[in-house]
């Protein structure tokens, strides 16, 4: 009988876990990438900054979307 | 809309910048330098195509993945992408040299949470030289600006600045009219 590990509970529950762990870092990558925007922002005073300042924040809420998207659908 | 050599540029100023100082020359990196993160970009932006081609090659059936994990790692691929073009941009744009009536500023965001900043006044530049070398430098007409300044303070570098024989000129100018001649 032919074994398919992508149905088997276990993987996928191996898979579920290190893709909420990757997203739960990348939620924080994101975070730093607002810091990051802020800091630049503030070095180097632009009419952009404050688009950027949006994109990040933006960027961040769907990062932390996605941890639930991903922790409701997997 | 986003130049990288601007010559008394409007609406920009840098922290520390004196009430009195003003910017001369604003320089960025030349835009095709950008092509360092538009091509792993592209490249991840048609990775979701090739992953039927390498589940076949590997003898793996992609149908029995769930939908749901599917559409996870295609969050997950376009949220990579919008990291590595963001970060790119970012890197680029804010990486900048710019020259006042009074210092040369050079603006070095090297990673994520760590910047640089060298100040060399003006009336310290001793000696400028710039060099184009390469297919795309000589293309595209960019390359380094090497200025040199008195004293033990540290020499300033432009990196991959547009036009930068003029660049070295203009420095040199600015800085002979602070001496008068």
């Amino acid at each position: 009988m032919e074994i398919n590990i992508f149905t088997s509970a276990a993987f996928l529950l191996l898979v579920k876990t290190a893709v909420l762990i990757i997203l739960f870092f990348y939620v924080i990558f994101a975070l730093m990438v607002i810091r990051q925007v802020d800091l630049m922002s503030k070095t180097i005073i632009t009419t952009t900054s404050k688009i950027l300042s949006a994109i990040a924040i933006i960027h961040a809420g769907f990062a932390i979307g996605l941890i639930v998207l991903a922790w409701g659908i997997l | 809309m986003f130049p990288a050599y601007v010559e008394n540029p409007l609406n920009c100023r840098f922290e520390g910048q004196d009430a009195d100082e003003k910017i001369l020359l604003l320089l960025r990196a030349h835009p095709i330098t950008n092509l360092n993160w538009v091509i792993p970009a592209i490249v991840l932006l048609f990775t979701p195509f090739f992953i039927p081609a390498v589940f076949s090659f590997l003898n793996l059936n992609i149908a029995s993945i769930p939908p749901s994990f599917g559409i996870v790692f295609l969050i997950i691929n376009f949220l990579l992408i919008m990291t590595v073009t963001f970060e790119g941009f970012l890197h680029w744009y804010f990486n900048v040299y710019i020259v006042t009536d009074k210092n040369i500023v050079d603006c070095d965001f090297h990673s994520i949470l760590f910047k640089n900043i060298d100040v060399a006044p003006l009336r310290n530049i001793e000696d400028t030289s710039s060099s184009m070398g390469g297919i795309l430098n000589s293309l595209f007409h960019y390359g380094n600006v090497f200025i040199q300044t008195a004293g033990a303070s540290r020499n300033i570098d432009f990196h991959s600045v547009p036009r930068p024989h003029h660049v070295a000129d203009f420095i040199l100018d600015e800085a002979h009219k602070l001496y008068g001649n």
